[in-house]
């Protein structure tokens, strides 16, 4: 297929006359030719284009879109935010409603769990969950921080963290489980004090809800687990936003994921169905939403059925203007300062404009 | 224009700048790098400094760019230096381009491209029956697996008068009725009967059966996992959990026997035991079996599609009302039943989506593997074509009238 354009342009260019009016053509060439603009552009490999060097081809303006693929929109964040405040509210109002529901654990016992069957309590695991949950979200904050993208991966962080804690609510408070062990300490139920009600679902917001600082004495949040929730969606996102090549720090960062949500269950606070059921819907959410945003096909396809969640109307004004797959980059969070962090000791125009694959 | 043999320093830095890639400008000028230099530029040049410091690619696209320019270059000096060639034949053999920089030779060399053959048209839906062996097999290892689980789980299920039934909002709403279960079963029972019969007239059958039987296994799979790690009590104190048979190995393995000849069902009395709470099998049937159905039948059916529709949400709405299942258990089901459903059917319609790639997170599941074993022949969405099983043409009463297009689609 290529050749007999080969032959036609090579037989015009062998009528012009000799290499001198060559050099010429080439300068002249190099000033008429679009295609091969100066860097900047992306590199096109084709054998056609590497040979185009004759002025009798036709100039196809491509335009240059002056949208930009990765648009921040902040205030898309910020209603993605509230929706996460939202649902973190109803989250603790509904644990608060289950309490007065849970079944005293000496008319209820906690229900036979294969795990704790097999292993005994320890009484300081949780803490360790938490350490490792504070930790993880530390970590993830501070990636954010220095991330390039930080409105898009925000945003989808908010939602993804409000869409998983609505369907806590809702599993919470459907059917309510009894407490997992002879070892937890409800508070006292408060029949119909709606006073004090408020008052312990501001103590639990204020505490995020963490058993270290005493915000947590409600029982009744058991299926499914919060705790790993957050282990797991930290480590996710914190694994897809950085590096492929940094295996060290998200091996670290899964064990950190790994033994918080094992130490979830060796403190016997949560049965082993909450625990499993929370990471299968976490690691499932994730995957569909960051697959549907990542491949663009998918949004014109007919026989998508990806779009027949609840969510996708949400999941489409968040992402309808993002037109590509978020790379991995990084840059100082202030503008004057932008090296990036790939190679703090060299300066590379090319890197950080085009080269992110 | 002028051979690369005879470029100097300058028209490699005007070469540079015209291809895109300035950055080698500054360090091959430097090094006074001219046209036959430039061609002796290798892989290795790239890996030392200075090259290695301003290529970001390895040198991948100079080089690339490179070769195309030895091409031009060779097949210019073929065409000047050889007018009356081999015209037009064919080379007696092949023989690679040289690279090392030796082009000005005028010698033959041909260039071999090959010629990718015509493979004749594959079907695009191959039937594959031994596939589908492989999904049924899976499938009946999930359900003896689950009513193994049953059973074993039916020893550990804490007795009603020791832990009382769970609080249930649906419970509270609703008081218990007890006809409600069998018109789940019965519902059940219909909509599995005319997804039989749909499958039975669907072309595809091959491929279509395969899909329900490695996503009815998976989920009694998931189903065995949950059921088993945390035992839920009995929802409700009507229940009638037959006795233990604590160790007694034979009566145990005659009970699941009894389940799995039964498939199951409390009409058919072989679902005595207790404990298969969380989640739900009866919600399972009920939801896959309508998505099956809508999925497969032509859209334009829409009485059809409602009708199963009215059957498989009264069937569910039953199960809660007899008070056979918890709220939890019905709602996990209806979940992991769709989104499962959504998800492989999503992937075998998309080519992209059957390979494993950065953007491709779908590809992350455990059962990809077995999913790309299964799809990997097939190309594109399967389309509702009906056609009558070979056996029915056999009848007597249809052969005075003959329809060539019935089964040839």
């Amino acid at each position: 297929m290529a050749s007999p354009e080969l032959a036609s342009a090579e037989d015009s260019s062998t009528r012009n006359p000799n290499s001198g009016k060559e050099d010429g053509s080439v300068s002249g060439t190099k000033k008429t030719c679009p295609v091969h603009a100066p860097a900047g552009e992306e590199a096109k490999r084709s054998f056609r284009k590497g040979i185009a060097r004759h002025n009798d081809y036709v100039k196809i303006s491509v335009p240059e879109s002056k949208v930009s693929r990765l648009p921040t929109e902040w205030w898309k964040t910020a209603i993605a935010f509230f929706y996460a405040a939202f649902n973190l509210v109803l989250t603790t109002v509904v644990i608060t409603v289950v309490h007065e529901r849970v079944p005293p654990k000496e008319s209820s016992p906690p229900l036979p769990d294969k795990f704790f069957d097999y292993i005994d309590r320890v009484k300081w695991a949780f803490t360790v969950t938490e350490v490792n949950g504070m930790v993880l979200v530390a970590i993830w904050l501070v990636q954010l921080f220095f991330f390039k993208y930080k409105s898009i991966a925000c945003r989808r962080f908010f939602f993804l963290i409000g869409t998983l804690y609505l369907y806590r609510c809702v599993t919470m408070y459907v059917t309510t489980l009894p407490v997992p062990g002879m070892h937890m300490n409800c508070a006292p139920k408060l029949q119909g004090d709606t006073q004090a009600k408020i008052q312990r679902i501001l103590q639990l917001i204020s505490g995020a809800g963490l058993s270290i600082n005493n915000s947590h004495l409600l029982c009744g949040d058991f299926l499914y687990s919060g705790h790993t929730v957050m282990l797991t969606l930290t480590y996710l996102f914190i694994k897809e936003y950085s590096p492929k090549s940094f295996w060290w720090y998200h091996l670290v960062c899964w064990l950190l994921s790994a033994v918080g949500v094992l130490c979830i269950l060796v403190a016997h606070e949560h049965y082993t169905v909450d625990v499993v059921v929370a990471y299968f819907i976490t690691s499932r959410l994730f995957w569909w939403y960051h697959t549907m945003a990542n491949l663009q096909i998918l949004k014109c396809s007919p026989n998508n059925y990806l779009t027949n969640t609840w969510w996708n109307p949400l999941f489409n004004f968040f992402e309808r203007n993002v037109q590509t797959s978020v790379p991995c980059s990084y840059s100082w969070p202030i503008t004057w300062a932008s090296a990036c962090l790939k190679n703090p000791c060299k300066k590379y125009s090319m890197v950080q404009s085009s080269r992110e694959e | 224009m002028k051979n690369v043999e005879a470029w100097s320093a300058e028209d490699v830095s005007d070469w540079l700048i015209k291809e895109g890639m300035p950055e080698y400008m500054d360090v091959l000028r430097q090094s006074q790098t001219d046209g036959p230099a430039l061609l002796r530029l290798t892989q290795a040049d790239f890996q030392v400094p200075p090259l290695s410091r301003v290529s970001h690619d390895n040198g991948q696209q100079l080089l690339e760019r490179m070769d195309i320019l030895r091409m031009t270059t060779h097949i210019e000096d073929h065409k000047n230096g050889h007018a009356n060639g081999h015209v037009g034949g064919m080379p007696n053999g092949t023989s690679k381009l040289q690279r090392n920089g030796t082009l000005g030779r005028k010698d033959f060399e041909m260039i071999r491209i090959p010629m990718p053959t015509i493979e004749p048209p594959r079907c695009p839906f191959p039937t594959e029956w031994w596939k589908t062996g492989i999904a049924f097999t899976y499938a009946v290892i999930c359900f003896v697996t689950t009513s193994v689980v049953i059973s074993v789980v039916h020893e550990r299920v804490p007795p009603k008068e020791h832990t009382p039934p769970l609080p249930d909002k649906f419970f509270d709403l609703f008081d218990r009725r007890e006809w409600a279960f069998s018109i789940c079963e019965i519902n059940g029972m219909l909509l599995v009967g005319l997804w039989l019969i749909q499958w039975i007239l669907l072309k595809h059958r091959s491929i279509i059966g395969r899909r329900f039987f490695f996503i009815v296994g998976t989920l009694y799979l998931y189903r065995c996992i949950t059921m088993y790690i945390t035992t839920l009590p009995v929802p409700g104190m009507h229940f009638k959990c037959s006795p233990k048979l604590l160790g007694d190995w034979e009566a145990q393995m005659r009970r699941i026997m009894k389940m799995i000849a039964g498939g199951g069902l409390s009409i058919t009395g072989s679902h005595t035991m207790c404990g298969d709470y969380l989640y739900s099998g009866h919600t399972v049937m009920l939801t896959l079996t309508f998505l099956f159905i809508k999925e497969y039948s032509p859209r334009r059916f829409w009485w059809y599609h409602w009708f199963c529709l009215t059957l498989s949400a009264t069937g569910i709405f039953c199960i809660l009302l007899a008070h056979d299942h918890y709220t939890v258990d019905v709602v996990v089901a209806y979940f992991i039943t769709t989104r499962l459903f959504w998800w492989y059917h999503t992937m075998a319609n998309q080519q992209s989506l059957k390979e494993t790639s950065q953007s491709n997170l779908l590809s992350r599941v455990w059962w990809y593997r077995l999913f790309r074993y299964f799809e990997e022949n097939v190309n594109g969405t399967v389309p509702r074509n009906y056609q009558l099983p070979v056996s029915v043409r056999a009848l007597s009463w249809m052969r005075g009238v003959k329809y060539s297009r019935l089964d040839s689609q």
